[in-house]
C-alpha cells in the first residue's frame, strides 16, 4: 500500500520535472513563429546564351573567263530585297561567309545567296538553299559563265513570207557548230551560246541546211549586245518569176552565154534558184538573184546546163524528208 | 508476335528520342549556389545540381529550384534558339532569428503579414530587408526596416533602432 503510494507520487514528480524542463526550454529558446517569413527578394538569376554560327560554303566554277570581283549578297526568310550581309571580293574559289544563328530559314529554301560579277560580261546567279539552325552548310558547286549570247527570231520563205517548222538553225565559228536547233512548229526559234564567243571574230548563224535551197549564213557580231533577233528568209524572194529551178550540186557554171566557152558569171552552190525564161534541148536561159547587201538583191541573166538544175517542188522543200512537208 | 512487337517497340522508342531530339535544340546548364539542390523543369525532376549536357526546346519553360534552408525560386524562362543557355540560380538563405523585447503589450507585424505579441520568439527570416510594424492598443507606434543577413537576435525597444545582439 505504501509501495502504490510512493510509486504514484514519484509519477506524479515525474510528469512536474519533464513539465519543469520543457518550460525552462521554451523560456531559454522562446516559441517558434510557425511560418517562414519570406520578404520575396527577387533572386539573382544569371542567363547566359550561347549562339552557334552558320558556316556557309559554295564552291565557283569559272567557265571561260574570270571576273575580277564579285559581289555576294545573302538573303534570308525569302526576303530577296534587303540583304543580310553583302560582301565584295576578288572572284574567290570558294566563297565563304559566317552568318548569326537564326537568320536562316531552316524549313524551305528561301534563303539566296546572290553571285553578281563586277563585269558586264558575266550574268548574276542565284544559289537557293535551305538552311540550318547553326553549324557548316556545304553548297554544291555553282558555275559562273560569261552571259549567253542569244539569236532569236523567225525563219519564213521569202516567196510568200510563210513562216517554216522544223527548219535547222546552228551558231557556226568558222566550221564548227556550236550549237544547233530547229525551228518550232510557228517558224520561231531561239538560240543561246556561251558569252565567251562574244568577241569571236568568225561566228555565224547558219539556217537552212535541211532544205533543198542555199542555206542562209549571216556573221554575227555581239560587241554591242548580248541579244539580237534574226528573221531568216530562205529561198528565191518574190519577185523571181516561175517556173522556178534550183541548182542540184556545187560550183554549177552560171554562164554569160549558151555557146562553149562563154564566160561563167557565177559558181553557184547547191541550192542556188533560177527564174527560167528560155529552154533549149540542153540548157537553160534565166536569171538568178545576187545580193548587194543590205537586203539589195539584183537580178542577172545568164545560162546553166539542164542537168545541173531541177524543178523546184515548192510542196518539197526539205531534204530527204519528203514527209516534212512545209505549206506554201 | 511479341517478338516481332518488342523489336518494332524499340524502333518505335528509337524514332521517339530522335524526334525528341531534333526539337529539343538548346543545350541547358544550370548552376546552383549552394549546389546539389533539386531542379525542376515544367514540373519533372531534372536532377540534382549542377546540371549539365541536358536539351531544352526553344519557347516559355517553368524552372523550380527547392532546397531545404532556402526561399524557394520558381523562373519562367522564354527560351530563345540559341546553341546553348546556362543559367545561375542564386538561392537566398533563410536564418533563423530570434527576437525580443522588454516592452509589454505589444504586437508587432513584420511584412504586413505575420504578427505575434509575444515579447520572446523565434522566427525564420528569409535573408534580406523586412518591414516590422509595432501595434500598441491596435495603434501603429513604430515601423522599422531589418535587415537579416545572418542568424542574429534582435532587442527591440520601444522608439528607438532596433538593435542587434
Amino acid at each position: 500500500m505504501l509501495k502504490r503510494s510512493f510509486n504514484r507520487l514519484f509519477l506524479v514528480g515525474e510528469i512536474l520535472a519533464l513539465l519543469g524542463i520543457m518550460t525552462g526550454c521554451t523560456m531559454i529558446k522562446g516559441p517558434l513563429y510557425p511560418d517562414t517569413i519570406y520578404n520575396n527578394r527577387q533572386p539573382l538569376i544569371s542567363v547566359t546564351y550561347e549562339y552557334g554560327e552558320i558556316e556557309v560554303r559554295l564552291p565557283l566554277n569559272y567557265i571561260g573567263a574570270i571576273p575580277d570581283n564579285i559581289m555576294f549578297e545573302v538573303y534570308a526568310q525569302g526576303d530577296t530585297i534587303n540583304p543580310i550581309i553583302s560582301i565584295l571580293q576578288e572572284a574567290p574559289r570558294v566563297f565563304l561567309v559566317y552568318l548569326p544563328q537564326g537568320v536562316l530559314d531552316i524549313h524551305e529554301k528561301a534563303n539566296l545567296i546572290r553571285i553578281i560579277p563586277q563585269d558586264s560580261n558575266f550574268q548574276p546567279v542565284d544559289v537557293r538553299f535551305q538552311g540550318i539552325r547553326f553549324g557548316q552548310i556545304q553548297l554544291p558547286p555553282k558555275s559562273i559563265g560569261m552571259k549567253q549570247l542569244i539569236v532569236s527570231g523567225k525563219v519564213f520563205l521569202n516567196k510568200n513570207g510563210n513562216t517554216l517548222a522544223g527548219v535547222d538553225v546552228s551558231f557556226q565559228n568558222f566550221d564548227n557548230v556550236i550549237k544547233e536547233i530547229r525551228t518550232n512548229e510557228s517558224g520561231n526559234f531561239q538560240l543561246a551560246i556561251p558569252g565567251e564567243y562574244r568577241y569571236a571574230k568568225h561566228l555565224r548563224l547558219v539556217s537552212g541546211n535541211n532544205l533543198i535551197f542555199k542555206p542562209f549564213k549571216k556573221m554575227m557580231d555581239f560587241s554591242e549586245s548580248f541579244r539580237q533577233i534574226v528573221n531568216i528568209g530562205v529561198g528565191p524572194s518574190s519577185t523571181m518569176e516561175e517556173p522556178l529551178y534550183v541548182t542540184n550540186r556545187d560550183n554549177v557554171h552560171f554562164r554569160k552565154h549558151p555557146d562553149i566557152g562563154s564566160e561563167t558569171l557565177f559558181l553557184l552552190e547547191r541550192g542556188e534558184a533560177i527564174s527560167v525564161k528560155r529552154v533549149t534541148p540542153g540548157e537553160y536561159q534565166g536569171s538568178i538573184e545576187v545580193s548587194l547587201g543590205h537586203d539589195k538583191n539584183v537580178n542577172l541573166d545568164g545560162w546553166i546546163y539542164r542537168s545541173d538544175v531541177i524543178l523546184l517542188d515548192v510542196n518539197n522543200i526539205f531534204k530527204n524528208e519528203p514527209t516534212n512537208d512545209s505549206t506554201l | 508476335m511479341s517478338q516481332l512487337m518488342i523489336r518494332h517497340y524499340k524502333k518505335f522508342l528509337a524514332i521517339m528520342f530522335f524526334s525528341l531530339g531534333l526539337n529539343a535544340q538548346v543545350k541547358l546548364t544550370v548552376n546552383t549556389i549552394p549546389k546539389k539542390v533539386n531542379v525542376k523543369l515544367d514540373g519533372v525532376i531534372l536532377g540534382e545540381s549542377p546540371i549539365i549536357n541536358e536539351r531544352i526546346s526553344p519557347g516559355i519553360h517553368k524552372f523550380e529550384i527547392i532546397k531545404k534552408g532556402f526561399a524557394p525560386l520558381n523562373y519562367e524562362l522564354v527560351v530563345n534558339p540559341a546553341q546553348a543557355v546556362h543559367l545561375d540560380f542564386f538561392m537566398n538563405p533563410i536564418y533563423s532569428v530570434k527576437f525580443k523585447t522588454e516592452e509589454t503589450g505589444l504586437v508587432f507585424e513584420i511584412n504586413d503579414e505575420h504578427q505575434w505579441s509575444e515579447d520572446f520568439i523565434r522566427l525564420n527570416l528569409e535573408a534580406g530587408d523586412h518591414s516590422l510594424r509595432v501595434f500598441k492598443l491596435g495603434e501603429i507606434i513604430d515601423e522599422q526596416i531589418i535587415h537579416v543577413d545572418e542568424p542574429k537576435k534582435f532587442i527591440y525597444y520601444l522608439k528607438k533602432p532596433i538593435s542587434e545582439e
